[in-house]
């Protein structure tokens, strides 16, 4: 009872936040995403991370940290990035051979019209490949850019990883 | 405006120590400081919503909600419009090279560079113009074609929720509907490594945290929002110019490294949106109705309501109401087989999985993947290493070339934005006790479970500040009945797949019966745990049924040991007759057990009808026993949104 008084209590309030999430203090951030999650309390409480960023990454006019420019991904660390923050849907997008990440990382990776059904096709015949068990977002990159070599359409696109 | 000192030269002076050639800037800046008088620059509307500048709440005049030194450039800055301006000319005079680490005036402030530039005309001979490279890539990163507002709508078990978040998007150029993901997110949020739950809730009620503005990639709001709390995301592309967008970019750079003292219910990530909007749409008037009080939906609400300011709405599913959705689609064997597959407890050699036919294979392992994870994100991991089965399931999937090929989501047909105002005013007569009374009923905000749902939560409560006085006939006369600053209800039904815990909290005073017969106004706390299910249970179930275990801790002098304890079961459903039509029999039991020993309970039929969005009608019906006397109520009343 306790417990969902103080959930509820705290979970009025827009933008509370469960500041631990969030805390993306390094240039991977897609497994910080499953973090600290279990149970309905930090659920109420998680819906309102909103309100902390209770990290300087993404801090505007900061200059240089890590990964970021001034608060944007700099170009050589783009595709990691969006790998390593959507590991999952990629995953998924690519066993099924569409989807919204696919798209995208078909853009990062700037694939030309004529040759996304090729690019697709090709995620889903290797994502065991690309997303090997246990695999670090480093494994992954390194084994996109392997797959894209090994095809002899989409070998043109492997340098822009 | 009153004359004052020219703190101007101050600044010069002290900038002629840092660069000789400032020296020569002196003439050029009387007459650039000359002309602003002139053209009253200082007092124009673009300049104040640069500056965050809102009217003293007692005193005439003027003050930043900008909290940080820094956005300041002269010493009084925060009150003063003019010296600010003035003091701002100044600067953009110094010759400080950009570093990593610093920059000119001209870039850190360039949003009002660039207002002045276009007031005044700027003589790059006279006052050479900085190239401002760090912001200049930055917005090449960007390339920036438009700002979107992005709203994440209520979770199904969470009616907190409902009072939401903002952030914006900047869209570039070069990305469709398809590679939204990979625009960058605008968030302003309260900056702290608080952990302290009830610290942060402290702090963050009286601006104890500095609220600061900062970006990310898109993706990972939508990972953060669809995936890991399963809230629906609503996007609100904004009709703005590319001199706008412009604008919105310059401002937030120069907002960068500004904090703000941070309040929810005020100063808000909401409220920040809609200042940063009216720097580039100095026309509108959005923050006006949100001094006091900016409740995010509300905010896109006034958004929307401005002619022609949005140019189209995209509704983006989370994981849980696809997976919902999707299972909606499914035969009852598909179903069991998404349930053992994604628990582990099956594999696709399955001889049920074999025989389904390749879509039907497709659609049953991507629901049991997306269901696994949906099961991670909350907590509840069926097997020792999720990801494994995960991906498992996915390798299997990819083997299959088939689509699934089931329609997507179908978008709400009522938007968050849509649903009836979140104000309420209601009036009533009825008969309690023998006594005819008349009642005025008023909420602030938000939404309760009778009210109607187009646009909200089903199940979902939370309502501040709900109070009813009434006036009876005879010795009572006109008397406050209840005012409840809090109160929430989440009744989230329960399946084979979603198992959410229902709960309930109310804070308050009610009127309570005591055994001499006075009733006064008793301070009480109570809610509790619950579950509850839809009959039958699908999506578009028009009966969903609830029980609870609700627990009361009452405190008044006038109570027999100042305070009374109690804990007892209740029993509901709510009912749909029709899309305008509910009603709610409810049965509540409470036995105190400490500070008293009385056994109190009720049963009622509450009744609503949808006159339409903002109009609707009630009716109460109930009977209550406390302290061994007993009593009914009938209420008839018209309650209207706004």
């Amino acid at each position: 009872m306790r417990k969902i008084v103080i959930a509820a209590v705290l979970s009025v309030v827009p933008a509370i936040g469960f500041a631990q999430q969030n805390n993306i203090g390094t240039c991977g951030w897609g497994a910080k995403l499953f973090d600290g999650q279990s149970g309905v309390v930090p659920q109420v409480l998680a819906v309102t991370t909103n309100g902390t960023s209770g990290n300087q990454t993404f801090a505007i006019t900061t200059g240089t940290s890590g990964c970021t420019q001034d608060g944007v991904v700099r170009s050589t660390w783009k595709t990691a990035m969006f790998i390593d923050g959507n590991k999952d849907r990629l995953a998924r997008d690519m066993s099924i051979g569409n989807g919204e990440t696919l798209d995208s990382l078909a853009h990062l990776v700037g694939v030309r019209e004529e040759d996304r059904a090729t690019f697709s096709r090709v995620m889903q015949a290797n994502v065991s490949l690309i997303f090997p068990s246990g695999s670090t977002t480093d494994d992954s990159v390194v084994a996109l850019k392997q797959v894209l070599r090994s095809d002899r359409e989409l070998a043109q696109y492997a340098a822009s990883i | 405006m009153p004359f004052r000192p020219r703190p101007w030269r101050a600044i010069v002076c002290l900038l002629c120590l840092l660069a000789p050639c400032v020296a020569e800037a002196a003439p050029y800046l009387d007459d650039l400081i000359g002309r602003s008088r002139e053209l009253r620059l200082s007092e124009r509307r673009e300049w104040h919503r640069l500056m965050h500048y809102t009217d003293n709440w007692v005193t005439p005049g003027v003050h930043s909600l900008a909290d940080a030194r820094r956005f300041f450039l002269a010493a009084d800055g925060k009150t003063n419009p003019q010296s600010e301006l003035e003091a701002t000319l100044a600067a953009f005079f110094s010759d400080i090279q950009e570093t990593d680490k610093e920059q000119n005036p001209q870039c850190a402030f360039i949003s009002r560079y660039s207002w002045l530039d276009r007031q005044l005309g700027f003589d790059p001979a006279r006052l050479p113009r900085q190239p401002c490279k760090r912001f200049h890539e930055w917005r090449d990163t960007l390339n920036p074609q438009g700002v979107t507002l992005i709203f994440p709508a209520a979770s199904l078990n969470n009616p907190s929720s409902m009072y939401g978040h903002t952030l914006l998007r900047i869209d570039a150029k070069d990305q469709d509907e398809k590679t939204r993901l990979l625009a960058y997110a605008v968030n302003y949020a309260a900056n702290t490594d608080e952990t302290n739950g009830i610290a942060f809730a402290i702090n963050g009620l009286f601006g104890g945290y500095p609220g600061m503005f900062s970006m990310m990639p898109y993706y990972l709001k939508v990972r953060e929002y669809n995936d890991m709390e399963n809230r629906d995301v609503w996007e609100y592309e904004l009709n703005l110019t590319p001199g706008a967008v412009d604008v919105v970019l310059m401002h937030v750079w120069e907002l960068g490294p500004i904090y703000f003292d941070y309040y929810f219910f005020d100063e808000n990530c909401s409220y920040y949106l809609l200042e940063l909007l009216e720097v580039a749409r100095p026309d509108l008037d959005l923050t006006r109705d949100f001094r006091w009080w900016a409740i995010p939906s509300d905010t896109v609400r006034e958004v929307v309501k401005q002619k022609g300011l949005v140019r189209k709405t995209v509704y983006r599913p989370s994981n849980a109401t696809v997976i919902h959705h999707r299972l909606e689609l499914m035969s009852p064997e598909e179903q069991a087989l998404v349930s053992s597959l994604s628990r582990g407890r099956a594999s696709a050699s399955d001889p049920g999985f074999a025989g389904l036919s390749p879509p039907a294979q497709a659609r049953v392992l991507e629901v049991s993947h997306d269901y696994l994870n949906y099961l991670r994100a909350t907590g509840r991991s069926p097997v020792g290493d999720p990801a494994e089965l995960a991906r498992t399931l996915l390798l299997e999937r990819s083997r299959i070339g088939a689509s699934a090929g089931d329609p997507p989501v179908p978008v709400p047909e009522v938007r968050p934005d849509q649903g009836h105002g979140t104000s309420r005013i209601g009036f009533g007569g009825g008969r309690r006790d023998g006594a005819n009374f008349v009642e005025l009923r008023a909420r602030p905000t938000y939404h309760d479970l009778m009210d109607p749902d187009a646009g909200y939560v089903r199940g979902a409560q939370i309502e501040f500040f709900d109070f009813a006085v009434r006036d009876y006939s005879g010795s009572v006369g006109a008397r406050v009945e209840e005012v409840t600053p809090l109160s929430i209800v989440s009744i989230s039904p329960r399946n084979e797949f979603f198992q959410p815990l229902s709960w309930q909290i109310d804070i308050g005073w009610a009127r309570r019966r005591l055994a001499s017969g006075a009733e006064p106004l008793v301070f009480g706390v109570h809610g509790g745990p619950g579950l509850a299910w839809t009959v039958p249970d699908t999506l578009r179930s028009k009966t969903m049924v609830y029980v609870f275990l609700e627990s009361t801790l009452q405190a008044n002098t006038l109570l027999e040991n100042n305070y009374a304890l109690g804990i007892g079961p209740s029993v509901g459903a709510l009912i749909d007759f029709t899309d305008r039509w509910r009603a709610e029999p409810y049965a509540r039991e409470q036995s105190f057990f400490a500070g008293d020993t009385d056994t109190a309970w009720s049963v009622g039929l509450r009744q609503r009808y949808t006159l339409d969005r903002d109009w609707a009608l009630r009716l109460d019906l109930s009977r209550e026993r406390q302290e061994k006397q007993s009593w009914n109520t009938v209420l008839l009343s018209l309650h209207h949104y706004f």
